[in-house]
């Protein structure tokens, strides 16, 4: 029945990997802004405690946890530093197509050898062919892709419609600058010739893939939109105008609520929808729709957080504007903010003819 | 093992899914009730309001509806009696459920809901502060129903709403007894109520502190004046303004007595029931919005317009909107189940709730239309019922303001 308590477990889990990105995360904000990257010490705690395999299967040395962990995490992570939590994982999202499409074989063959790769970082990646242009000719690709958070590609994952690609070779990164996440890295990716090594059809996969893939990016979100509520607040009770804090000030007081029931109210969506994958539920529609009210909720609250620092908030020496950036930047893969609505449309107008939001079975 | 179970050479977590705890589901028996709910809805509950709106009235409460009502068992008091003597209903329904109910009715009517007969929004008060001897004086006949009774709570004013501390109804010492003086308006059904639970003043000057709340009787002499408004929407029940002219009422009629009124305990009396009744008006703001999501999606596959990929964003806005307020209003309600504090979350999902209620079935009006400029469409109902969500129990700008207290001690 309906309860929202984690559990000793999970709590712990959460308590554990806010300590870590508060520690390691928060003071190196600005710095692994900088870098495109974390260092080798951060990298070392992430891996001992545990998050590099968060959802790998415990055969390929994972952690065997499922979606409402993982969105528990992100969160926490990009609480601390949204680019970063990408650039630690060095599987992320690249894990859905291969484990909805080709199973836990596929996973340990093409997963297994990037974790505990102790000395350089490798990264998967996973790209939703929604947001590039390919062409398909034999068993070799050819294609751009105008972003990716990453400044090294060890294995590419493609997500088509119906069918999935893993590609490695004939890979070509130019870097660029990235509106945000640029700790992760950011490069434009050029595929020629890539020689196709494996090949998955199914479109019930594609479409779980893309539902977990939404929540990955949504999560993250969610912790970039705390990390804008948090800090956004603070200031407000700190700064004072017209003989009180700002806070103080109708205007501002309600502003910030706003800002915090759609953050609540996202994460509650994000949350369920994880919980749906988990206990093996469809979560199609509510993942795309998870993500999209995620979205609609970083539009207040990104550039609300700016606005209430005002002139500070504009400038470098303040966080917020990189949370602005940063929850813009994730809202715009895996067919962003349209797809996802038009992903959830098209789901409830071919439903059933009551749509009584059912709890939970259907 | 319980937590970081290692793995030779580094500590890992180790924590099976399916320990986790949280849980969006909801369990067998729950959906059952809701079952229930459905069935009376459609056949009971939906065409009771729509005559109701059709007539621009309430139903009169000889209405066979009522009847129906009480014939099925339902009106009662949660109170057990004298002493606890009447038999246990069994277990309470949890928040959660009574929650889910309550979206479940709106659904179907939400008018019809606050007509219903019963204690109704001033019950919980009495259960909670009333002496044994007002339970029983006032409650006794709700135990078994031998007719439709209602009672029903009095705060608002012409002059003083969102500003409750600031009403002006007076109660004066008169021997014995208490004198009222003033002014009600907009009372779920007042005129039909055996009782009327009245917040008055000792002395407007004071605030809160001195407000006390009294039982009037509907007999009793200087209790007059009823005017039933005419509504915008939920037309299927009475919302009545009416006068106290030094209306005298007996010392057992201040609730608690006199020993409980140190400090502030009057204004919270009224305090209490305002905030339990949040989460439930969300519930029913989700309730109403969903039953205009699916006339909407029913007008536009009967006239085929699913195909539009703007009618399916009016969809899908619709029900993400409504999932995340249900969410926010089972949260408040799995919160006061464990007894835990919910001001804030039952304020969110308050002004949530009814902000997307607006939003759903104005949407849906879009989605019809001059079908919905007619009059006489469901979603056109809907679209009046559902903006009282946002004014009864605190506007959702007083919900704001409790929020703020909170998150950042807006001062008040
Ligand atoms: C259908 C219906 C049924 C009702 N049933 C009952 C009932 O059974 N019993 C009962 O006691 N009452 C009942 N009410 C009354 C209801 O509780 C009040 O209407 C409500 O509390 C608002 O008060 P008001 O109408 O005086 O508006 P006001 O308090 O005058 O508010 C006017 C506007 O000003 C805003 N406002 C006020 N103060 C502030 C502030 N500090 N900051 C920002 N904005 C502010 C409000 O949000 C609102 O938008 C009912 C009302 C309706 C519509």
């Amino acid at each position: 029945m309906f309860d929202l308590d984690p559990g000793e477990e999970l709590a712990l889990l959460v308590e554990t990997t806010r300590s870590f990105a508060e520690e390691a995360l928060t003071p190196a904000l600005r710095e692994a802004e900088h870098a495109r990257g974390v260092s080798p010490s951060v990298r070392a705690a992430f891996e001992q405690i545990g998050l590099a395999g968060l959802e790998m299967p415990e055969a390929a040395g994972g952690a065997g946890l499922g979606s409402l962990a993982r969105v528990l995490v992100n969160e926490e992570l990009a609480a601390a530093d949204a680019g970063a939590a990408l650039a630690l994982d060095p599987i992320g999202a690249a894990l859905y197509p291969l484990a909805e499409l080709g199973g836990d074989e596929a996973v340990d063959r093409w997963l297994g050898s990037l974790l505990g790769s102790d000395a350089v970082q490798q990264r998967a990646v996973l790209v939703d062919l929604r947001d590039a242009r390919f062409v398909c000719q034999g068993d070799q690709l050819d294609g751009e892709v105008p972003w990716v958070p990453a400044d090294r590609v060890d294995l590419l994952v493609l997500l088509g419609e119906d069918e999935a690609f893993v590609v490695r070779q004939g890979i070509e990164l130019e870097t660029i600058r990235g509106a945000g996440l640029r700790a992760a890295g950011a490069s434009a990716l050029t595929l020629r010739g890539a020689p196709i090594e494996a090949r998955f059809e199914s479109a019930a996969g594609v479409m779980r893939a893309r539902a977990r893939s939404r929540l990955h990016a949504a999560s993250l979100l969610i912790g970039v939109l705390r990390a804008a509520c948090d800090f956004s607040r603070a200031y407000a009770l700190e700064r004072e105008a017209f003989g009180r804090p700002i806070a103080h000030h109708q205007a501002l007081a309600f502003l910030i609520t706003d800002m915090q029931m759609a953050l609540d109210g996202a994460r509650l969506l994000v949350q369920e929808a994880a919980w749906r994958i988990d206990a093996g539920f469809p979560a199609e529609a509510e993942a795309a729709a998870a993500f999209a009210e995620t979205i609609e909720a970083s539009r207040l609250i990104g550039p609300s957080g700016v606005q209430i620092l005002g002139g500070h908030g504009f400038m470098q020496d303040y966080p917020v504007e990189k949370f602005m950036r940063e929850a813009r930047t994730l809202s715009q893969g895996y067919g962003g903010f349209d797809a996802a609505r038009e992903d959830a449309g098209r789901l409830l107008c071919t439903g059933p003819e009551s749509i009584l939001l059912s709890h939970g079975e259907v | 093992m319980r937590a970081g179970c290692s793995v030779p050479g580094r500590s890992r977590f180790c924590f099976p899914t399916e320990r986790f705890e949280v849980d969006f589901g909801i369990d067998e028996a729950t959906r059952e009730l809701l079952a229930g709910a459905r069935e009376i809805g459609r056949k009971e509950v939906r065409p009771a309001g729509l005559e109701a709106d059709r007539n621009g009235a309430p139903l009169p409460p000889d209405h066979g509806y009522f009847t129906r009502f009480i014939a099925r068992g339902e009106g009662r008091t949660r109170w057990l009696g004298p002493r606890g003597r009447r038999r246990d209903p069994g277990p309470r329904r949890t928040t959660v459920q009574s929650l889910l109910l309550a979206e479940e009715g709106a659904y179907w009517d939400r008018g019809i809901g606050v007509a219903n007969p019963g204690v109704g929004l001033p019950e919980g008060n009495v259960l909670g502060l009333g002496t044994e001897a007002q339970k029983e004086q006032f409650l006794g006949s709700f135990l078994e129903l031998d007719r439709p009774r209602w009672a029903c709570f009095a705060m608002t004013e012409p002059g003083a709403g969102s500003d409750a501390a600031a009403i002006s109804t007076q109660a004066r010492k008169d021997g014995d007894g208490w004198i009222l003086n003033g002014a009600k308006c907009f009372i779920g059904n007042a005129s039909r109520a055996d009782w009327i639970l009245v917040q008055a003043t000792l002395d407007p000057t004071k605030g809160r502190a001195a407000q006390r709340a009294f039982f009037v009787e509907r007999s009793t002499p200087g209790l007059g004046g009823f005017k039933i408004e005419k509504k915008m929407g939920l037309k299927a029940y009475e919302s009545t303004s009416f006068l106290l002219d030094d209306c005298r009422v007996p010392a057992s009629h201040l609730l608690g007595g006199e020993k409980r009124h140190e400090g502030k305990a009057g204004f919270k009396t009224a305090m209490r029931t305002f905030n339990a009744g949040r989460p439930v008006i969300a519930a029913n703001a989700v309730g109403i919005g969903r039953a205009a999501l699916d006339e909407a999606l029913a007008f536009a596959r009967a006239h085929e317009r699913t195909g539009d990929a703007r009618v399916r964003d009016r969809i899908e806005a619709m029900a993400r909107k409504l999932r995340m307020a249900r969410l926010m209003c089972l949260r408040a309600g799995w919160l006061a189940d464990r007894e835990q504090a919910n001001l804030v979350e039952a304020s969110m999902s308050k002004a949530l709730a009814a902000q997307v209620g607006q939003e759903a079935t104005t949407l849906g009006m879009e989605l019809i239309g001059t079908v919905g400029a007619r009059g006489d469409h469901l979603i056109e109902k809907l679209y009046r019922d559902v903006k009282a969500m946002d004014i009864v129990e605190g506007t959702g700008q007083v919900q704001r303001m409790i929020i703020s207290r909170n998150l950042v001690q807006l001062p008040r």
